[in-house]
């Protein structure tokens, strides 16, 4: 089949959509805006449950995509979906069509400084779980003054299920995560203690629940109910936080040498200029909405533009993949009844 | 002796006398229940220069609308040619009448149907001036702007308005009377002229055409008929309808030049205002509530409307940012927000006998100087400023007592916002008593709600209460402050309560010039947009609030400055999670402007 398929971003879902398609016997073009292929899980340490290294799994996806002869351009930014799915046009004004158009432009994080309250980017020992990995990747975790935290606090849902800021969702993986750092912490320094305040518990995955079962019988990690509603800078640098213990119904007031900010899933910039140009509804918090979330939930109502990944919804690693390969189903079943 | 009479003039006449009697009915009752300070405000006012500035301003917007003129022109020239050309047809009318029947008893319809009486001017009378084409030409004028109304329900756009007022049914009945009113009048003096000659350029040319149509002497008398009821109709329905503002705004102007306001306690004041309210539906169009969110209900015509026909519900009260652009707009000068504010005050839900007695006492204060810093708790949520406001502290070596550093006790506005006014005073007071302790001469506060009740509601005599605008302001230009103009192309966000509400728009300004370039939206100062985070509205959802906020934010980045300053912490987080540029606090500002001693 002659067909020419344009997926709109690099990341996992990208990848293995055109790798999956190219061994359908579909020609693709992948156009990624960064400089590398690998999105978001080229900034990630080791990956929950398993705490198996992030580049394990992408050096294998990474090697599929570059042996299945889909094109590739990087450094370069699709500014708008053309025709109703006929082509993209790009930011130097090339135009570039196709028969079909996968969009798997992914999320942004949600930017920390917007809940200023936290603190991020005004005091020293204030990071957020993308920084924490970024330590555990350099083998480094030390406050802003050269030290060994003693006490660290996590904070879950910082820009998720906020209506304040408009992230209505739940991004689902951030409660494991924070427990998966949580334990890497004691991991690297056992005598740390280290605090999850959290809303609730969100332990949907395989091996989820264990993991947070063991981070506390095994790791003693503190899990509070309660979300923090403010923090402030001792003169010592560290971090003064006031929280709610909502099961115990006590206000609390605590001082840590860090405070870890789990940043939830922000829909990207580009979600409303695809939308417009394809005449798409969005979701609350500007995810892209497929025709249902059942079993038509590749396809848009836009015929020829398909969505896969994060772009949607928040997803984690094997849920993106599982529905690569289903987009890719989608995209052929498609080619083949034109 | 001519009686001067005919049945026709029955409607009229009748319709007349129940107007009247029901105006002085509704003028006693509400006059009786003003509070007594109130009533001895207007005796002592009475016979003052302000009862003249009344006089005048009755004349300039009861009749000549020039505030209306602000808002189009057109639509100021339809609202002025209908009013005053109607009160100059009377008037001149009664010239007319007094002309010919000096010495006679005349009863006060006479002028009303002076043209059936006497199509052709009585013989002997000296007059120097020749009435007829004088009415002719008011007529004339008042036709056309019937006809700029009646264009104006069909098309608002061409008369300045993007959405103009739903009706009810009574004031759909008192609309279509009065615009039936003239029509009628000019058939009915055209037929008089046609059959028994006289008029001027209009009525006696109409009056010819007529009369070669039909028999001018026989509908004649059915035609005044037409033109007596359809002014009965309404002259009754009047104070049922919103044409009772005619005259309900006079006292209303009185009023509010003898500084008797609408303010949160019960008064009659509020009726007044809400009576004079002419639904023009000015208020409409600056309303972000119905251009951003799509919200059609609330707008304070249709909040006033609901409160007087004793249909308001409360969430139409609730919902609004009472941001006060239709306050602004008001050419009648309502205090919208306060009568909304009135009307609040029954949906509270009541905690407790003494919910805040924990805070009796309460003193978590740091530092003393004789200037104090109350933070608010929206600056406390916004470390940045904080954290801006202790640096030019430092830099101006102010010796800073913190009143809410350490989490203090709220102002009281948002109580007051909700209609907890009681709730609100015991705030005030727990505070008042912490700033006299503590004997600060200056009270600085970075949050524009706060500021407006302590400047309002609190008894805060010997202490100067300044927004941090004005506090930096003054550093800078006592030279204790030095600050570099890094050039930056800022524009500026006036927070609805600083500006609208406390009228501080120069000090952000002159601060912001000091410090960086300024350019200005195009709706700034008192038309600044609200942020949609209004403390005041209870009712509507974050992504209506959110909506609000991108739009506002558009018009911002539109102006192509680098950042968006604004002045209220509240207004920053708003606008921080839908800006496409950075936005930062004054204080801020200035923080990265100082030049270190």
């Amino acid at each position: 089949m002659s067909k020419q398929v344009i997926i709109i971003g690099g990341g996992i879902a990208g990848m293995k959509t055109a790798s999956t398609l190219e061994s359908m016997g579909v020609s693709t073009l992948v156009i990624e805006r960064e400089k590398n292929i690998g999105g978001k899980l080229n900034n990630w340490d080791r990956l929950f449950p398993t705490f198996t290294p992030a580049s394990e799994v992408l050096d294998r996806l990474v090697d599929e995509y570059k042996k299945s002869g889909s094109r590739l351009m990087c450094s370069t930014n699709v500014e708008h979906i053309d025709a109703q799915g006929k082509g993209v046009t790009l930011s130097d004004g090339q135009k570039l069509t196709a028969d079909a158009i996968v969009v798997a432009s992914g999320f942004e994080l949600f930017d920390a400084t917007i809940k200023e309250e936290y603190g991020y980017g005004i005091y020293d020992n204030v990071v957020t779980s993308v920084d924490l990995e970024q330590m555990f990747k350099q083998g480094k975790v030390l406050t802003k003054q050269g030290e060994a935290p003693k006490r660290v606090a996590i904070l879950h849902c910082v820009g998720s299920r906020d209506e304040k800021v408009n992230q209505n969702h739940c991004s689902r993986v951030c409660c494991v995560t924070g427990v998966k750092q949580a334990i890497e912490i004691k991991q690297l320094y056992p005598d740390c203690e280290v605090y999850n305040l959290y809303m609730d518990m969100r332990m949907f995955g395989p091996g989820y629940e264990e993991l947070y079962r063991e981070s506390q019988q095994k790791y003693g990690i503190n899990h509070i109910r309660g979300r923090i509603s403010e923090a402030a800078q001792t003169i010592d640098g560290r971090v003064k936080i006031k929280a709610e213990d909502t099961l115990v119904g006590r206000p609390l007031r605590m001082t840590v040498d860090m405070l870890v900010l789990m940043v939830g899933f922000c829909a990207g910039r580009s979600n409303r200029v695809f939308s417009a140009d394809c005449g798409l509804d969005l979701r609350l918090s500007n995810f892209m909405k497929p025709r249902n979330p059942f079993d038509l939930s590749n396809i848009t109502a836009c015929d020829g533009v398909f969505l896969v990944g994060t772009v949607k919804a928040p997803k984690n690693i094997s849920e993106t993949l599982h529905d690569a390969t289903s987009c890719s189903h989608s995209v052929l079943d498609y080619l083949k009844n034109r | 002796m001519n009686t001067y009479f005919h049945p026709f003039v029955i409607p009229f006449s009748l319709g007349v006398l129940f107007l009247f009697a029901t105006l002085i009915f509704k003028y006693v009752r509400w006059y009786l229940g003003l509070t007594s300070d109130e009533k001895l405000l207007i005796r002592k006012s009475l016979f003052t220069v302000k009862s003249l500035k009344a006089v005048k301003e009755c004349f300039t917007e009861c009749l000549l609308h020039l505030k209306i003129y602000k808002v189009n022109l057109r639509l100021g020239y339809m609202h002025m040619s209908l009013a005053f050309g109607w009160f100059l047809l009377i008037l001149v009318g009664q010239l007319e009448t007094a002309t010919y029947l000096a010495n006679d008893f005349v009863p006060l319809y006479v002028h009303v149907f002076f043209r059936y009486f006497f199509p052709i001017a009585p013989e002997g009378v000296v007059h120097n001036i020749d009435y007829a084409p004088l009415m002719d030409a008011l007529l004339l004028i008042i036709l056309i702007s019937v006809g700029l109304a009646m264009t104006k329900r069909l098309k608002s756009k061409l008369l300045g308005m993007k959405k103009t007022t739903r009706h009810t049914l009574g004031d759909r009945l008192a609309l279509s009377s009065l615009w039936l009113i003239f029509p009628a009048r000019l058939l009915a003096e055209s037929a008089t002229c046609g059959a028994h000659g006289g008029g001027s350029f209009l009525t006696s040319s109409v009056g010819d055409l007529m009369a070669n149509i039909c028999p001018v002497d026989m509908i004649e008398l059915p035609l005044w008929w037409l033109y007596s009821i359809v002014l009965g109709i309404f002259m009754v329905s009047l104070p049922f309808s919103r044409y009772l503002h005619i005259f309900a705004e006079i006292p209303h102007i009185f009023l509010k030049n003898y500084g008797v306001r609408a303010k949160n306690e019960k008064s009659t004041v509020d009726d007044f205002q809400i009576a004079a309210c002419s639904r023009c539906g000015i208020c409409i169009d600056p309303c972000q509530m119905q251009s951003s969110a799509g919200v059609n209900n609330m707008q304070s015509v249709y909040f006033l409307r609901d409160c007087r026909q004793g249909t308001l519900e409360y969430k139409t009260a609730d919902n609004c940012l009472m941001c006060g652009r239709c306050e602004q707009r008001c050419p009648v000068g309502i205090d919208l927000n306060t009568i909304r504010l009135n009307r609040r005050q029954g949906t509270l839900l009541r905690l407790g006998t003494n919910p805040y007695s924990y805070a009796n006492q309460l003193d978590t204060s740091s530092g003393s100087g004789k200037v104090g810093y109350f933070a608010g708790c929206m600056t406390s949520l916004s470390p940045r400023i904080l954290h801006s406001m202790d640096r030019i502290f430092e830099s101006a070596r102010e010796n800073v007592w913190n009143a809410d550093r350490d989490g203090g006790i709220c102002c009281g506005r948002p109580l007051m916002l909700a209609g907890d006014i009681d709730g609100a005073r015991k705030m005030m007071q727990m505070n008042t008593e912490l700033f006299r302790k503590h004997q600060i001469e200056t009270l600085v506060t970075s949050c524009p709600i706060c500021l407006k009740v302590f400047k309002e509601e609190y008894n805060l005599q010997g202490i100067r209460v300044l927004h941090h605008s004005e506090y930096i302001l003054e550093l800078i230009s006592q030279g204790r402050l030095s600050v570099k103009n890094n050039g930056n192309l800022v524009t500026y966000h006036d927070p609805c309560e600083l500006g609208r509400g406390s009228g501080i728009y120069a000090a952000p300004r002159e601060v912001i010039e000091a410090v960086a370039s300024l350019r200005e939206a195009d709706e700034h100062s008192e038309h600044s947009l609200c942020c949609g985070s209004s403390l005041a509205n209870t009712v509507i959802g974050t992504p209506q609030a959110y909506k609000i906020a991108s739009d506002a934010a558009a018009c911002f980045e539109s102006t192509g400055a680098q950042t968006l300053i604004t002045s209220c912490p509240l207004c920053k987080k708003a606008f921080a999670k839908v800006s496409q540029i950075p936005v930062k606090d004054l204080s801020e500002l200035v923080c990265e402007s100082l030049i270190c001693k």
